[in-house]
């Protein structure tokens, strides 16, 4: 690779404040631990998004291809002072959020992508990285937007967001909606979850290895789609 | 009257079924029904089909013609049945009503929902159209509401618990796990939907002090069953399963006016119609299926119906007594909240899991010795109740 | 509160509200119109966190009241700490767009 010619095309690097690893007990009573990955383990990551692409259902069509897009993105240094959290039970990937500072104060939300169901992951996993913006990125107020009615839902209402009108955010699609400090500490009580630290085990089990599961496993998990066979 | 046996049943597993309509769903279920009957030729004469919400979920109407057109039951008589979630056990009724009268001898009874065809909050606002317009509805109440307000009463009065009605849940989505055809396969433990501080995420408020792991899911499928004259039993190869009993009761529309708050009338007056046609009592029963929309209803329900004292539903449920070993199981099937709740379709599922409870084909969830089943389908909120008593002859 | 209507049956007394179109208590058929009057007792009360379509707010509570002349009515509470038994004082505003429609309701703050 020519490095001085990919110094051009490379963002300029800010550090970015590590987001502390924590764990949390799903509804099935098994511990999810929560940590944020390295560039090192996008392949892996876009393993198990890759599936998603090939799923209408619940729009994970296309946040899965952003996803993908964000995070090859990042590998390949084309994003700008980005950062991915991810979940995982027993070492297997269960979900993936991402974004990234926007600005020293205003943090971007890119995409929250549950790969177990059912079990509020997603809801879990998006809590975590409004806390990483807000409360380690040392950041005064997040962007997000919704590609779902799931999403807006969650989000929007559950959160009480504050509608920025006449902007757009980086991922385009209707209105956003801002997490203001103010309102994350009125709702970090109820949405905001976990252990810190997390047991040394259980880390190094997380840190060995992102166990992805195969693409039929996660096509099922996604769409629920066991038991066809009793028609 | 005569009396009416059920020689067939069959149901499709329920949860989310993008691919499938509403009346694929009702025309699988019906022909698993059939198959499992070995109907051959033998033409049925009505078809009576259980269905709450075809018109506002998926834009349909007259669904009970539309099956028999898509099964090739022409030219057999057909209603649809609308009784809110107690859709199926109506559908049921009427036809055990039909085959008893003389008039009609095979009774095909079907029942569906396809209710995920909508988003969450539409399909919330959908079932809250039982709710009374003027009283009840303009405020936003929903069925959780009903079920939040009746809670807290209940708790009051008679000393339930969040822990009791976590229980109810753990216990059926393990049975729920031993069921092919449930919704929802994932245990969950008490750590994870109560004690847990991390508990308040994993399982939120829907309308305190009811929470997410308090309601059943929201689903889409079918069951259906195929009723004859219990003397025509014996042409087909399986054991007769007798209706030996059935009751029917409303309430009040709106909460506030029934009597006693903490009273379900209908559930008390259905089962008691119930058992008193069958010239049986609550202690001769073997397993139940109740109607577990929110889990304090399997405790109240469990008492109304005459299985524990009222206030001592918790107690049975503390003691094991309510688990499929134990002396009264209620929900083998993992009840609505594992096995799923497609609106029109649980009363007749309901059914069909106490016929492969009495024939000794319920597998890994089979009640030993299991003879007499009840089961119990809870309309509106306790304004409209319809109840079964089934034996093997 | 003139708005919410309910229905003293002359027959027995009773007071139906909702309208029934047969006394509750006796099935007689001819009743008087009133209004609830006097303070509101709370018998039972929910907060919602799960609405319906077309309302947008994160939570609301709900709650049944008993009126001094035994009218019985569900109203929207707007309570910070609600509690079984509290005495509240009933107003009518709007409660839900329902069609494009502002719909008004009972709605209940504390009486002190």
């Amino acid at each position: 690779m020519d490095m001085e010619i990919e110094a051009l095309l490379r963002p300029p690097a800010r550090t970015m404040a590590p987001y502390p690893a924590k764990v949390i007990t799903l509804a099935t009573g098994r511990r999810m631990v929560v940590r944020e990955v390295d560039r090192k383990d996008v392949p892996a990551l876009l393993k198990a998004v890759r599936p998603t692409l090939k799923i209408p259902r619940d729009y994970y069509d296309i946040v899965g291809a952003r996803l993908f897009a964000e995070l090859l993105g990042w590998y390949r240094y084309r994003v700008r002072d980005h950062y991915c959290i991810v979940g995982q039970v027993d070492g297997y990937l269960v979900g993936i959020v991402n974004g990234r500072m926007y600005t020293g104060e205003i943090g971007m939300s890119y995409h929250t992508l549950a790969i177990e169901r059912g079990l509020r992951i997603g809801a879990h996993l998006f809590a975590a990285k409004m806390e990483h913006h807000l409360e380690y990125l040392g950041q005064e107020e997040v962007w997000i937007t919704a590609e779902s009615p799931i999403g807006f839902r969650r989000w929007m209402i559950e959160y009480g967001l504050e509608l920025k009108e006449g902007m757009q955010h980086e991922l385009g699609g209707a209105g956003f909606y801002a997490l203001t400090k103010d309102i994350w500490n009125r709702a970090k009580p109820r949405l905001c979850v976990g252990d810190r630290p997390v047991a040394k085990e259980l880390m190094a089990k997380a840190q060995a290895e992102i166990k992805i599961a195969d693409e039929d496993a996660i096509m099922e998990q996604i769409l629920g789609a066991k038991r066809r066979q009793l028609k | 009257m005569r009396k009416v046996a059920i020689i067939g049943v069959g149901m499709i597993p329920f949860g989310r079924r993008d691919e499938d309509s509403l009346v694929d769903m009702l025309a699988y279920a019906a022909l698993n029904a059939m198959d499992d009957a070995g109907l051959g030729e033998r033409p049925i004469d009505a078809v009576y089909v259980g269905n709450m919400g075809a018109g506002l979920f998926n834009h349909q109407s007259a669904v009970a013609s539309a099956l028999v057109d898509r099964l090739n039951l022409l030219p057999a008589a057909a209603d649809t049945v609308e009784n809110g979630p107690a859709s199926g056990g109506s559908a049921i009724k009427n036809g055990v009503l039909a085959v008893a009268s003389g008039h009609f001898d095979l009774v095909l009874v079907a029942g569906g929902e396809k209710m995920r065809e909508v988003i969450g909050p539409r399909a919330t606002d959908i079932v809250a159209t039982m709710t009374h317009p003027q009283a009840e509805y303009i405020y936003g109440a929903t069925l959780p509401t009903m079920a939040g307000l009746f809670t807290r009463l209940y708790m009051k009065e008679y000393g339930v618990t969040s822990e009791h009605l976590a229980r109810v849940a753990i216990k059926n989505h393990r049975n729920g796990l031993l069921n092919p055809y449930a919704h929802i396969h994932a245990l969950i433990t008490m750590e994870g939907i109560l004690t847990s501080p991390h508990a308040i995420v994993n399982n939120p408020i829907v309308a305190d002090p009811i929470r997410l792991y308090d309601c059943c899911p929201v689903s889409d499928g079918a069951a259906a069953c195929l009723l004859c004259p219990a003397e025509m039993a014996r042409e087909f190869g399986k054991p007769a399963i007798v209706v030996a009993g059935f009751g029917q009761a409303t309430d009040t529309h709106t909460l506030q006016e029934r009597e006693d708050p903490t009273d379900l009338k209908a559930v008390r007056i259905a089962a008691q119609q119930a058992f008193e046609t069958a010239q049986l009592k609550p202690k001769d029963i073997d397993v139940a299926e109740l109607h577990d929309a929110f889990t304090i209803l399997e405790i109240a329900e469990s008492e109304h119906a005459g299985f524990f004292k009222k206030g001592e539903g918790a107690k049975a449920l503390d003691e094991g007594q309510t688990e499929i070993g134990g002396k009264l199981p209620i929900n083998p099937s993992g009840g609505l909240k594992a096995r799923g709740h497609p609106l029109g379709a649980t009363g007749v599922a309901q059914v069909v899991e106490l016929v492969w409870q009495l024939r000794g084909e319920a597998g890994e969830r089979q009640v030993k010795g299991a003879e007499k089943g009840f089961s119990l389908n809870f309309g509106g909120f306790g304004n409209n109740v319809v109840s079964f008593v089934l034996r093997r002859e | 509160m003139s708005e919410l209507v309910a229905c003293k049956c002359t027959n027995c007394g009773f007071v139906n509200y909702p309208k029934h179109h047969r006394c509750l208590n006796c099935r007689a058929r001819e009743f008087e119109q009133i209004t609830p009057s006097g303070e509101a007792t709370l018998l039972t009360y929910s907060e919602v966190c799960t609405l319906p379509w077309g309302i947008d707010e994160r939570c609301r509570m709900l709650g049944i009241v008993q009126f001094e002349n035994k009218v019985k009515a569900m109203g929207r509470l707007r309570v910070d700490k609600p509690r079984l038994g509290m005495k509240l004082k009933p107003s009518w505003e709007p409660v839900r767009v329902i069609g494009g429609e502002e719909v008004l309701g009972l709605t209940l703050r504390p009486a002190k």
